[in-house]
């Protein structure tokens, strides 16, 4: 893919008619109306399947609205530079329709941002979680037999045929095991694990005017890691797994219930564990519940969190569809497709940046030249030693204050926010592959405590669970 | 001598037998039809009595296969199933009878089933188009969108159809999930298209 051929290919003068701020949400609603008619991409692209037009549009339109968050307060020539490259983008998003998957993923993890974007997208994002195209009877049967060698009349003693959710990339039914036990089946839209990898090779012809700049090598790794934990979340046996040693990680009397899974109908493509009677965040949420509930449920999504950081299987996707708010006041987690498992060296680099944020501020520079490869005389010292500072200081304001945090306080969720914009515009890209989840995630759980407007008190919660981290290896 | 319907069965059956063990062993290219003839025991003459070309032998697999999907048809049915879930569970029933065959199917299909070839009824895909295509038009009518259907959605269906089954010849995917994704958008594609004929199109009542 030659960049500069279609950099001349869609010249400057071609969104003169507009003006800088709006040329975007303009040329994407042309796009997206074209994206609606699409005929199904089955030519040499092998594009197999589509995802629903609704989440495609809205992730494309969030797609664009993030990309100009890196570079809205960039100077001139290089904020023009930057949106000859989004428009390319966008081209090459409105010609290869095929890579809905990937954006959706990516919209996705926009749900939790609420105040990044307007609240109409925030909510349709949400949304999103649970409205996917539905996968008809007669497919997911095949899908069963392809796993199993028999259809769900054989496997289950009923399974209801209607999904009730839509999972990551497929959808959730309602069955009974023949021993009378109500299980949830997750099952995959068929063909769509194997894709991403192709996803992503026409997906990094987009970096490629990014290949020549010094970050070039950090940039590259941190895409594998999305690709790598993009494939992990679609094989089921790895989500397996992964819900198998959370599971151990909690006792009845924390009061956070991790289903267990059932190994024989369950498959790279299938996944089938307890079901779980809860509400949904929105559903919770419309009950009108007390500050007193919000709080017990905030402190035990606050805990579960911590619990599997300091375990090293960081729970890289807190978005409100992984949730269950139960009756009798227990939590609920339900997704462990997209859980981080630290090697030695991760551990070893969250061992340094736990000491640095809670005992020695003195060893920002060591995590500096860890975690972003910036040695002592690289220029951008000192802006990667002020992101960093930055960073520490406001990860510890829920922890510096003594007594219950309220997540609602919109301010301390707005400086994350402007911290995050900061370091995106001033371009500090460089990190080590973990911390792409890892900012995520910790942007993911700050969101949802904030839209449970839950008040935590943080330093009970760490002083619980931080031992934990000294206790494993 | 006079030769009962009952042997003209059973000889029928003897060659297509022995073509379907050739076209398996031997590919669709090296099975002629002097060594079908040897293989079923009858003279070469006598074969064309019954299929006068190879393409001829191949359609009748093709024609068997789908009988028996459009047989085993109405008893999977449910009421609350959608068009595109019926007319998937067809296709994807025939596609199965058809699997054993599927080694060879895809040279002798481009014969039969060329998109470029005159439709005429002595031709041998043509039966089998027309069969599938009543098929597909009662299930249609069963859900409610009465015909007659335009050509243009007639030929949209065939055209889709012909493509899935020439895919799932070559699909080498795990349990040809790729088929089952590539024929779940192409019926998604068709059921839309239906609104056309009823003025209902993808752009909106016109």
């Amino acid at each position: 893919m030659d960049v500069n051929r279609l950099l001349a290919e869609h010249p400057e003068d071609e969104f003169s008619s507009t003006s800088d701020a709006d040329w975007v949400p303009g040329r994407l609603q042309e796009i997206l109306a074209d994206l609606a008619h699409r005929p199904v991409p089955v030519g040499s692209m092998h594009r197999l399947w589509t995802l629903s037009e609704l989440s495609a549009q809205i992730a494309l339109a969030y797609l664009a609205v993030w990309l100009r968050q890196w570079f809205s307060g960039a100077e001139d020539s290089k904020r023009r530079l930057m949106e000859t490259n989004l428009r390319v983008a966008l081209k090459l998003f409105h010609r290869l329709g095929y890579l809905r998957g990937a954006i959706t993923k990516l919209g996705q993890a926009a749900g939790n941002l609420p105040l990044l974007l307007p609240q109409q997208v925030t909510e349709t994002l949400d949304r999103l979680h649970f409205a996917s195209p539905p996968m008809h009877y007669p497919l997911i049967r095949e899908v069963l037999r392809n796993e199993f060698g028999k259809g769900a009349e054989e496997l289950f003693l009923d399974f209801e045929k209607n999904a009730f959710a839509a999972a990551s990339l497929g959808q959730v039914h309602h069955a009974r095991l023949q021993s009378g036990e109500p299980v949830a089946v997750k099952i995959q839209y068929p063909g769509i694990a194997r894709t991403i990898d192709a996803d992503f090779r026409n997906l990094s012809a987009l970096l490629l005017p990014m290949r020549l700049g010094k970050d070039w090598e950090s940039v590259k790794a941190q895409f594998e890691e999305v690709r790598r934990m993009l494939n992990q979340e679609v094989d089921y046996l790895q989500e397996a797994e992964s819900t198998r040693l959370a599971r151990e990680l909690f006792r009845p009397e924390d009061g956070i219930v991790v289903p267990r899974v059932h190994p024989e109908y369950s498959g790279a493509r299938v996944l089938t564990t307890d079901f779980i009677q809860g509400l949904h965040l929105p559903e919770y949420l419309a009950t009108n519940p007390t500050q007193a509930s919000r709080n017990g449920f905030g402190t035990k999504i606050y805990a579960a969190w911590h619990r599997m950081y300091f375990a090293y299987m960081p729970y890289a996707d807190p978005h409100p569809g992984n949730y269950l708010f139960l009756n009798d006041g227990r939590l609920g987690l339900i997704d462990f497709g997209c859980v981080q498992h630290y090697g030695p060296e991760e551990r070893e680099i969250m061992r340094l940046a736990d000491k640095m944020t809670f005992e020695d501020p003195t060893l920002t520079r060591e995590v500096v030249r860890r975690v972003c490869g910036v040695s002592d005389d690289d220029p951008a010292l000192a802006d990667y030693l002020e992101m960093m500072t930055e960073s520490r200081e406001w990860m510890m304001e829920p922890v510096s204050r003594p007594g219950p945090f309220d997540f609602g306080d919109e301010a301390h969720f707005q400086r994350g926010l402007d911290w995050f914009s900061r370091t995106a515009r001033k371009r500090i890209t460089r990190a080590n592959p973990m911390f792409v989840y890892m900012n995520r995630s910790i942007f993911g759980l700050k969101a949802l405590l904030f839209r449970l407007r839950a008040q935590v008190d943080v330093h009970e919660v760490i002083l619980q669970e931080r031992p934990r981290l000294s206790a494993t290896n | 001598m006079r030769i009962t319907a009952e042997a003209k069965t059973v000889t029928r059956q003897r060659i297509i037998d022995a073509s379907t063990s050739l076209f398996k062993a031997d590919g669709w290219q090296n099975t002629t039809t002097r060594g079908i003839a040897a293989a079923a025991g009858i003279a070469t003459g006598t074969l064309f009595n019954y299929f006068p070309t190879k393409e001829a032998i191949a359609a009748a697999l093709v024609a068997e296969a789908l009988k028996r999907a459009n047989e085993e048809f109405p008893d999977s049915q449910s009421e609350e199933s959608s068009l595109e879930a019926d007319l998937f569970t067809l296709v994807w029933s025939g596609l199965c009878n058809l699997r054993e065959f599927r080694n060879f199917l895809a040279p002798a299909c481009e014969t039969i089933f060329s998109p470029l070839a005159r439709q005429s009824p002595a031709s041998p895909g043509d039966a089998i188009r027309v069969d599938h295509l009543e098929m597909v038009d009662a299930i249609v009518t069963a859900h409610g969108v009465p015909g007659p259907r335009s050509n243009v959605t007639v030929q949209l269906y065939w055209t889709l159809y012909l493509g899935v089954f020439a895919f799932w010849a070559a699909d080498d995917s795990p349990g040809q999930e790729d088929t089952l994704a590539l024929l779940d958008q192409s019926l998604k594609l068709y059921v839309s298209s239906l609104g056309l004929d009823q003025g209902m199109g993808i752009y909106g009542r016109q």
